[in-house]
C-alpha cells in the first residue's frame, strides 16, 4: 500500500498535482486550497506529482523506485551532504555491484550500436570515432585547457580515467608512443568472449585519438597499433 | 569536550560571516557550547589552529584562496561549505565562462573605467585558472547553500553536523515558504526583465514573470517574493534539478510556468537561454550544473565565451 503525504505547510495550492496525476489519485479542496489524497490505492509510483510540485512538498512511502544508472556521482554526493532530514528517493546506490550492472547493461548496447555503425558506415567508422572524441574535448571546462603538450597528456589521463587508464607515454620529436593499460572495451570483450580489434575497439580507439588530438591541439596520424589483453599500444605521428 | 569553530573567508563578500553573527541570541547559546578559535571578522588570528568544525565562505579564485582552503581542511575535523559561493561558485562563477586572461584584461586593461591600466602582479595573489567551488579541491562534510543561508537553517545544519540523530533540513523549494497564491491563468504575456508584478498576492509565474522560486532550494525563508521581488535563485538548484541529470532549471521552470500562465514552453526556454548569465548566475561554475547534458552555458553566453 502506498502512502502519499502532502506537506500542508509547504503546499502552495497550485493544484498542478491534481492535473498531472495519470490515475486521478488527488482531488482538490477549493476551500482549504489543498490537494486531498483521495485514492492512494490507484498510485503506481510514477512520481509525476512529486516532480511537478513547485514546493517539492509531496512524498511517497511504499513505492518501488526504479534504479537508473545515469545519475552524476558528484551531484548525488552533494545532495547527500545537504544535511537533509530524510533520505532522497533517487533510486540510486553507489554500490560497486550497481555500477557493474550499469556497465554491463550499457556494454551490450554499445556492442550492437558499433556493429550497426559499421554496417551502415563501412570504412567511415574511424572518422565517426574521431569526430565524437573531438566534440567531447571541445566541452572541457576552460580551466582544464592545458598550456603544454605534457600538461595535455595529463588532462587526458585524468579526464578519461577510469574508462581508460593510460600508462606510459614516450615522445620524441614527431612521434608519440601511447600505452593504454586499462580499457573498458577490453573488459567488455573479455566478458563477452570477443576478439580484440573489433568494431567497438576501432570506434573507441579513434575516439581516444580524436580527444587526444583536440586537447593537445595537434594533428595525430596513427602509424601502428597493437592490441593485447594486458595493454594496447598506439604509435602516433604528431604534427603541431 | 567543547566544540571549537574556525572560519575562513575566500572569494566571497563576507555576507556569510555576517549571517553567522546574525544568529543573534542563538549565537550566545552557540558560544556556550562552542568556542570560536579563528574568524577573520571576529578574532585577530592569522594562523590555522585546530578546530572541530571549519566554516568556509567563498569560492576558490586565487592562489591564496586555494592555500587557505587546504590549510583549513588540514586543521579542522569537519568542513562546512557555507554559502552559495563555497557550494556552487556563486556569482563570481561567471569567470568560468572566460579565460583568466580575458578576466584580467577586462578588469585592469580594456575595461571602460580603467583604460590602459596595469595588472597587479606583485601586490595581489595570482588568479587560479578558473573559479571553482571548494569541493573540487577538498572533501566537504556539509553543504549549506544560500546567499547567505538563513540563520534558521544555519543553526539546524550545524546541529545536524554535530549530532547526526538531530532533525535535519528540509528539501523543499522556495515556494514552500512563499505566501503568494499560485493560480492558473490564460492569455498572459511573458514579461521579460520584470521582477515585480501588479498583484502582490499572486504568484509571479501566474503573472508571466520569471521567478526561480520553484527550482531553488529553500535556505532563505523566501524573503524576496514576500516583499514583492521575484526569486533569483541565490541558494542554487532545488533537489530534483540537482540530482536528475535530464531535469534542468529551464525545463522545470518552463513546464510549470506553461501550466500556470499558458505561455508556450518554447518561448520561456528561449528567453531563459538568451539570459542564461542571469538565470544561472549562482551555480554556473559547479560541475553539478555545467556537466548536465542539456546545459550549454558557453553556447548561450555568446561568441566571446566560446572563443
Amino acid at each position: 500500500m502506498v502512502t502519499i503525504r502532502v506537506d500542508e505547510k509547504a503546499c502552495v495550492g497550485c493544484a498542478l498535482c491534481v492535473d498531472e496525476c495519470p490515475t486521478d489519485v488527488f482531488t482538490f479542496d477549493e476551500k482549504k486550497r489543498l490537494p486531498v489524497v483521495e485514492k492512494p490505492e490507484m498510485c503506481f509510483g510514477c512520481l509525476s506529482c512529486s516532480k511537478i510540485c513547485p514546493a517539492d512538498a509531496i512524498e511517497h512511502e511504499g513505492i518501488k523506485v526504479s534504479t537508473n544508472f545515469y545519475h552524476d556521482a558528484y551531484a548525488l554526493n552533494m545532495a547527500a551532504k545537504l544535511g537533509l532530514a530524510e533520505e532522497l528517493e533517487t533510486g540510486v546506490t553507489s554500490e560497486e555491484a550497481d555500477r557493474k550492472r550499469a556497465v554491463d547493461d550499457l556494454g551490450i548496447r554499445l556492442l550492437s550500436i558499433a556493429s550497426v555503425l559499421r554496417q551502415t558506415l563501412g570504412n567511415a567508422l574511424p572518422a565517426v570515432g574521431r569526430m565524437a572524441g573531438t566534440t567531447l574535448a571541445a566541452q572541457l571546462p576552460r580551466y582544464q585547457m592545458p598550456a603544454s603538450f605534457d600538461e595535455a597528456i595529463q588532462v587526458v589521463r585524468d579526464s578519461l580515467n577510469p574508462a581508460w587508464i593510460i600508462g606510459e607515454t614516450t615522445r620524441s620529436n614527431e612521434s608519440l608512443k601511447l600505452k593504454v593499460e586499462g580499457c573498458f572495451v577490453r573488459d567488455l570483450c573479455k566478458k563477452e568472449g570477443l576478439e580484440l580489434g573489433g568494431d567497438l575497439c576501432i570506434l573507441f580507439g579513434t575516439y581516444l585519438l580524436g580527444y587526444l588530438g583536440k586537447v593537445t591541439k595537434s594533428r595525430l596520424r596513427l602509424m601502428n597499433t597493437a592490441q593485447g589483453w594486458k595493454e594496447c599500444t598506439y604509435d602516433l605521428e604528431v604534427h603541431t | 569536550m567543547k566544540v571549537t569553530i574556525s572560519t575562513e573567508w575566500l572569494s566571497g563578500c563576507s555576507g556569510c560571516h555576517i549571517a553567522l553573527v546574525d544568529l543573534h541570541e542563538k549565537l550566545l547559546s552557540l558560544l556556550e557550547e562552542a568556542q570560536i578559535v579563528r574568524s577573520p571578522v571576529l578574532i585577530d588570528e592569522k594562523g590555522y589552529p585546530h578546530a572541530t568544525v571549519g566554516i568556509v565562505e567563498g569560492a576558490v579564485r586565487s592562489e591564496h584562496d586555494k592555500h587557505a582552503l587546504l590549510k583549513m581542511r588540514e586543521s579542522v575535523d569537519k568542513l562546512v561549505a557555507f554559502g552559495t559561493c563555497a557550494v556552487y561558485g556563486g556569482p563570481s562563477g561567471i569567470g568560468w565562462l572566460y579565460s583568466r586572461d580575458q578576466v584580467l584584461d577586462a578588469a585592469y586593461e580594456q575595461g571602460p573605467t580603467n583604460a590602459g591600466g596595469e595588472r597587479p602582479d606583485a601586490e595581489a595573489p595570482a588568479l587560479e585558472n578558473s573559479v571553482r567551488p571548494i569541493d573540487e579541491y577538498v572533501d566537504v562534510d556539509l553543504y549549506l547553500p544560500g546567499c547567505p543561508p538563513h540563520p534558521f537553517f544555519v543553526a539546524a545544519g550545524l546541529r545536524k553536523l554535530a549530532d547526526d540523530s538531530r532533525p535535519g533540513l528540509t528539501h523543499r523549494s522556495v515556494c514552500a515558504d512563499c505566501e503568494r497564491k499560485m493560480e492558473k491563468r490564460q492569455g498572459v504575456q511573458l514579461r521579460p526583465a520584470a521582477v515585480a508584478g501588479d498583484d502582490p498576492d499572486l504568484c509571479f509565474l501566474s503573472q508571466g514573470i520569471v521567478c526561480l522560486g520553484s527550482v531553488t532550494l529553500n535556505r532563505c525563508m523566501a524573503p524576496c517574493p514576500k516583499i514583492g521581488v521575484a526569486c533569483t535563485g541565490c541558494a542554487g538548484p532545488a533537489i530534483d534539478v540537482l540530482t536528475d541529470p535530464q531535469r534542468d532549471l529551464r525545463s522545470e521552470l518552463a513546464l510549470r510556468m506553461e501550466k500556470l500562465c499558458g505561455i508556450p514552453r518554447s518561448e520561456i526556454i528561449a528567453y531563459l537561454e538568451k539570459n542564461a548569465n542571469t538565470f544561472y548566475a549562482y551555480a554556473m561554475s559547479s560541475p553539478a550544473l555545467y556537466k548536465k547534458p542539456t546545459v550549454e552555458l558557453r553556447e548561450w553566453a555568446g561568441p566571446s565565451a566560446v572563443a
